[in-house]
């Protein structure tokens, strides 16, 4: 364990820590580009200089392993100059692409020069002329003029992916990042380049030109595209979500996270969802609040409560089955839960990084949740027999929030609409059930990001989860849907909050109050 | 509003303060006869006043020498509004060299405080305050001016031009 100081400050280290990864440990701030914690070292940004004593000239700070008494420092006027220069060079060929940069307000370049910037470029060569807005595949677009050649994307398609289509391509002033003729970048991550490009020459196609970074607000949540969990941050403003980026958890998806997951956000906005509950009768249909119409179908619930079969999806937080399972077999008393395996072909698959065929956030949570309310695995099958012999009348569906990845749903729309009364539970717009007759109860719910809970992912880590803004203001989360079923009233309990004094009474406040407002009353006439 | 009253002797009769009055008025009436161009006053909607260039009236988006809109969809003028009332919605061009353009770009005119921001933000010369002051309207009328009156209405002739040319950007290297 050697020891060393690093501005100062003594800090001790493991064996064969670099000086930057020590930095970050200790909230030490230094400029850098191309190390990035979840990828090998480069070292070609030369931004992350650093003075070591006894070493007459600056050291790079990334691969630099500490040693026993070693005595950094980066804040140093040398140190300073260094970054100076090195952004400098990088800018030698960076256009001024700022305005028109997706990056722009989150850029490394932007942050660097505002510290480092030599705001007078002595440079006075023509700028070289490389590609701009070049197709790299299916989601990235690539603006080589951006790019200060990092390598951060080559070494990410080499090392987490290895599927290697990113390469540096050309020599000198006129290298370029660039994929090989008909190897288009093409895989399952590929939007982590653009995560991890410092500058804006990797731009994301969804993202592109749809809003700038500073309009965005951003929040911490968790992935709910499958059972993996990843830690994401939601960026969003009031017209709705924007993106997805992975957040750095150790233990679950490290500095990464799929496509796919990426694009959850778009089930969540305005566009796709219900916004009104809908009732449809063989007399035609219409258009209810979704409390109304959750109360509505609790007629049909309680007169058969025996017959009523309740399907699970695993989409929902493990409080809502918790809730949901209570009042179902404690209020209800019924015993026909089914949990609604999608995909089953695939569902155990797993591609060996992130992504699991398991397509459902809290798969073991419901699993949990119906083991502890003593309820049987059932069969889909007895669902089926159920539906047929007529032992089953009533179906309480709590649909999908992710629909594209349920691809068996019509199947099981056309199954449940058998039953004699259906009430569908979902977030998500789906015509199949718009289009349906007889009596069916469609009721808008709250989406993962719309909702505090728990996922408890694949290999049983509970992740708590906080709720990141209002969507639709009217849907319903599982527990209220599933008490307003079982005839009960919503309840809206006091805030206990840590701002009020809970133990002084509440007329007192009121008293004071009002003692304050005969002062000003007597202080005489206005 | 208070008035010192001054009392003295020349106050006390009527005649003399009038025929003062009277006398200032008459002498004015002379001189405009006599010198009509040093005239103060405007025959306001036959003539009108010529403000400075520096004025900061209605919005101007500046067009390029093809006539497309200057306008990048930076979002800096939006985003430097104090009175919030530009909404820019960005696209992809199919030009590679545009790249960015607006297909929405909206200024509520009810809002804005003229306070000629949104022309100093911009990195392009897209967004200009212009000469004009005067745009009364019914109730009924629009005043979220879109691309169309922003860029092309009839005053405008046909459009702007920006003193800022991507192409001559390119040729010196920038």
């Amino acid at each position: 364990m050697p020891k060393c100081t690093i501005n100062g400050k003594e800090i001790e280290v493991k064996e064969g820590t670099t000086i930057i990864e020590a930095m970050y440990s200790n909230d030490q701030k230094i400029a850098h580009y191309c190390w990035h914690p979840g990828l090998s070292v480069a070292g070609v940004c030369r931004l992350c200089m650093c003075e070591i004593e006894g070493n007459p000239r600056l050291q790079i700070a990334c691969n630099t392993v500490i040693t026993e008494g070693m005595k950094v420092n980066n804040t140093s006027e040398k140190v300073r100059d260094a970054a100076k220069w090195g952004l400098d060079f990088h800018l030698i060929n960076h256009p001024l692409d700022c305005p028109i940069c997706d990056q722009a307000g989150e850029c490394g370049l932007q942050d660097q020069y505002m510290e480092f910037g030599k705001y007078d470029p002595e440079m006075a060569e023509r700028k070289q002329k490389k590609h701009k807005v070049v197709d790299l595949g299916p989601t990235v677009v690539l603006d080589s003029e951006r790019c200060i050649l990092c390598s951060r994307c080559v070494r990410f398609t080499d090392e987490v992916t290895k599927t290697s289509e990113l390469g540096i391509f050309n020599r000198g002033d006129k290298s370029e990042i660039g994929t090989h003729d008909g190897k288009p970048l093409d895989n399952k991550y590929s939007l982590n380049t653009v995560d991890i490009c410092p500058v804006g020459a990797l731009t994301s196609k969804d993202f592109r030109f749809r809003q700038r970074v500073w309009y965005l607000k951003d929040q911490e949540t968790v992935c709910n595209g499958c059972s993996t969990g990843c830690n994401v941050k939601a960026y969003f403003n009031k017209e709705g979500f924007y993106r997805v980026k992975p957040q750095h958890n150790a233990e679950v998806n490290g500095y990464w996270m799929c496509d796919e997951g990426r694009d959850v956000y778009k089930y969540v906005n305005r566009e796709a969802r219900w916004l009104k509950a809908q009732k449809r009768t063989s007399a035609g249909w219409e258009e209810m609040l979704p409390g109304a119409a959750a109360k509505d179908a609790s007629s049909v619930v309680k007169a058969n409560a025996s017959g009523t079969a309740l399907v699970l999806t695993g989409q929902y937080s493990s409080e809502e089955y918790e809730s949901v399972l209570k009042t179902f077999t404690q209020e209800l008393g019924t015993k026909k839960v089914f949990h609604w395996v999608n995909n089953s072909s695939s569902f155990d698959s797993f591609d060996g990084l992130l992504l699991r065929g398991d397509r459902n956030p809290n798969t073991k949570g419901l699993l949990t949740a119906m083991e502890k309310f003593g309820l049987p695995a059932s069969k889909w099958a007895d669902l089926e027999a159920g539906l047929a012999n007529g032992s089953i009348t009533t179906v309480v569906v709590a649909g999908p929030e992710n629909q594209v990845w349920f691809p068996e749903m019509k199947q099981v729309i056309q199954t449940l609409s058998k039953a004699k009364n259906l009430i569908w539970m979902q977030t998500g717009k789906n015509a199949e059930l718009e289009s349906l007759s007889g009596n069916v109860w469609l009721i808008p719910m709250k989406s993962y990001v719309e909702k505090d809970g728990t996922f408890v992912n694949y290999k049983g880590l509970a992740q708590k989860f906080k709720k990141v803004t209002t969507v639709v203001s009217e849907a319903l989360n599982l527990s209220e849907a599933a008490q307003l079923l079982a005839g009960q009233n919503l309840m809206i309990k006091p805030e206990t909050s840590v701002l009020v004094e809970t133990a002084r009474p509440a007329d007192r406040v009121m008293q004071e109050h009002r003692k304050k407002n005969e002062f000003v009353m007597k202080r005489g006439t206005l | 509003m208070s008035v010192a009253q001054r009392e003295n002797e020349l106050q006390k009769w009527y005649l003399p303060g009038i025929l003062g009055g009277l006398g200032i008025t008459m002498k004015h009436m002379v001189k405009n006869l006599l010198n009509k161009k040093k005239m103060i006053t405007l025959n306001y909607p036959e003539e009108k006043y010529e403000y400075s260039p520096r004025f900061k009236g209605n919005h101007v988006l500046t067009v390029k020498k093809d006539g497309s809109l200057r306008c990048t969809a930076c979002m800096l003028c939006a985003t430097n509004c104090p009175a919030e009332c530009i909404s820019i919605t960005a696209s992809e061009h199919e030009d590679p060299t545009v790249e960015k353009y607006p297909i929405k770009y909206e200024i509520d005119i009810l809002r804005c405080v003229f306070c000629g921001y949104c022309e100093e933000a911009c990195p392009v010369d897209a967004v200009r305050m212009g000469p004009e002051w005067q745009t009364p309207g019914l109730s009924g009328a629009n005043f979220k001016y879109n691309i169309e009156h922003l860029a092309y209405r009839p005053q405008l002739k046909g459009g702007i031009q920006s003193v800022l040319d991507d192409e001559e950007r390119h040729k010196a290297g920038i």
